[in-house]
């Protein structure tokens, strides 16, 4: 097997002892940073179809993601180097009066993968503070809004007109959790639902690109 | 007209019901037992383990914290150091409440029942994150077995003594294992983890003279069910539609019995609707039958979020035993 499909195998199977020595054996090799990088993005697109088809389960998402983060470490150097690929950057929180954050360090953890600069606002985060966060970062492409109660949709609803009353513009807007249908996301005036981590990193790529 | 208890019993036996058990009617559960500090509405506390829960005014519901200031466990394999079970040594007067209201009980009619929360699984989270619970599956096995066992034990010495002061009829234990679209974890995977712990705490519940096991976990764990069963769990309580709950019913009936159908989320909201309650309680009724299956929402308690919502299911629910039954 190449190394580059190693190193992808690897990330795909959680492999968190051995993808960095893996990356490390393709540089010696002579494959590109950006090629690895590629492989290892390609490894968890296989992991989040697999997790939105119920093929796999938390454990084996979160133990790719350690394992590309690994591979990751050992790519930075070359990457800064020659300049990351990235999908720009995406703000990621849990709207206000909502603490749940499983489900959106998920979310986050597989937009990273895919290729987002993420900044992280944590739970129960106010539309202005979605809206400063916007303001206080380049090239922000993204933003993702989570909730996790039937009692914080409004608060959901709230965020994505807030957003998109702002004037500011160049993201998209990506919302999810337990209580959010797609009918819910587009009578707030969402630009996409996702239903699960994996299907996120799907939605906000093809966002980014139709952008 | 049967006591809600022999309805319950030629329910889940597949006997002869004479009507649907609503809900929750056949537990009297005994709120008022000595065991950790509860979250209230609106307020911040830190319970007996260390573990800090946060709950927001006008939310449904207490969060754990876990920013690195207040996350109890950061490092699994430091578990013996960290993790210090609370003592199951109460005062007598801590315990008055809750005798005299076991003893006010007609044990003919209803089950004296312990509520038991969190479970196992719950507690690795709550202690640890939920990310770092579900790493450890992969990364410390071992020491995640030993934290397991821990608090088996510490649930084991809870156990006596709840059962020495008001020899419960029945445990209502909240362990939740999914979402509402899947399990936290694959089946293999919780077998290796949970289910020994589990069959260990379920059995010494039933050999001390508890005769029903209900379960609780509002979610998606239909591919956990043989485990379920396994482990000794009599009621499934918190089964979501997404269950599919009438082919649970068709392959599991008899083995257990599944309590919910009705989920909390569409019907337990600021607008709620009898007419749509009522609506929902038609459909799960005539899907799952008569047997094997308790009409309920999906809450984790004989109560609902806004007011009504929990007497206008009761009062359907009536309504579909007056056609069916």
């Amino acid at each position: 097997m190449p190394k580059i499909e190693e190193v992808k195998v690897g990330v795909q199977t959680g492999k968190t002892k051995l993808v960095a020595g893996l990356v490390q054996e393709a540089l010696d090799e002579g494959a590109a940073p950006m090629e690895i990088l590629q492989a290892m993005i390609d490894g968890m697109d296989v992991v989040g179809d697999k997790f939105s088809k119920g093929e796999i389960f938390i454990p084996e998402m979160l133990i790719a993601a350690k394992a590309m983060s690994k591979g990751v470490d050992v790519l930075k150097p070359q990457l800064t180097e020659g300049g990351a690929a990235s999908l720009g950057t995406c703000v990621i929180g849990t709207v206000k009066g909502d603490l749940h954050d499983i489900g959106k360090n998920l979310v986050a953890m597989m937009l990273e993968s895919a290729g987002f600069n993420m900044v992280d606002l944590g739970v129960d985060v106010s539309s202005e503070k979605f809206l400063q966060a916007i303001k206080d970062h380049d090239e922000v492409k993204l933003v993702a809004c989570s909730s996790l109660l039937s009692t914080t949709m409004p608060a959901l609803r709230d965020t994505v007109d807030t957003l998109k009353k702002s004037g500011l513009d160049g993201f998209s807007v990506l919302v999810g959790g337990a209580p959010i249908t797609q009918e819910f996301a587009d009578k707030i005036g969402a630009d996409a639902y996702a239903p699960d981590a994996g299907s996120a990193a799907k939605k906000g790529k093809a966002l980014v690109k139709a952008g | 007209m049967r006591t809600k208890r022999q309805n319950l019993l030629e329910t889940i036996n597949g006997g002869n019901p004479d009507r649907f058990v609503k809900q929750y009617e056949f537990l009297e559960v005994i709120m008022e037992a000595p065991l950790k500090t509860r979250p209230q509405p609106g307020g911040t506390i830190t319970n007996e383990w260390g573990i800090t829960f946060s709950w927001p005014q006008g939310q449904l519901g207490p969060f754990p914290v876990h920013d690195e200031e207040h996350r109890v466990l950061k490092d699994i394999t430091k578990w013996e150091e960290i993790v210090k079970a609370p003592s199951v040594e109460f005062p007598d007067e801590r315990w008055a409440a809750a005798i005299a209201h076991a003893n006010s009980v007609d044990r003919e009619d209803k089950f004296v029942t312990v509520f038991f929360a969190a479970g196992t699984f719950e507690m690795t989270h709550m202690l640890m994150g939920m990310e770092d619970a579900l790493m450890a599956l992969y990364e410390e096995p071992d020491h995640l077995h030993d934290l397991i066992n821990y608090l088996t034990d510490y649930e084991i010495r809870y156990a006596q003594k709840i059962i020495e002061r008001i020899k419960p009829d029945a445990l209502f234990h909240h362990d939740d294992w999914g979402s509402q679209a899947a399990s936290f974890m694959s089946p293999d995977m919780f077998a290796e983890f949970y289910l020994e712990p589990y069959k260990r705490v379920y059995k010494f519940w039933k050999d001390n003279g508890i005769e029903l096991i209900v379960h609780h976990s509002d979610s998606y764990a239909a591919n956990l069910v043989p485990h379920m069963i396994d482990m000794g769990i009599d009621i499934w309580q918190g089964v979501m539609t997404t269950n599919n709950t009438p082919a649970l019913i068709k392959q599991y009936g008899g083995q257990i019995s599944f309590m919910g159908e009705l989920d909390s989320g569409p019907l337990d909201h600021q607008e709620w609707d009898p007419k749509v309650i009522a609506e929902h309680v038609e459909r799960a009724c005539t899907t799952c039958g008569k047997h094997y299956f308790i009409p309920c929402l999906t809450q984790g308690l004989n109560v609902s979020s806004f007011p009504g919502v929990y007497e206008a299911t009761s009062k359907a629910i009536d309504e579909m035993s007056k056609k069916m039954f």
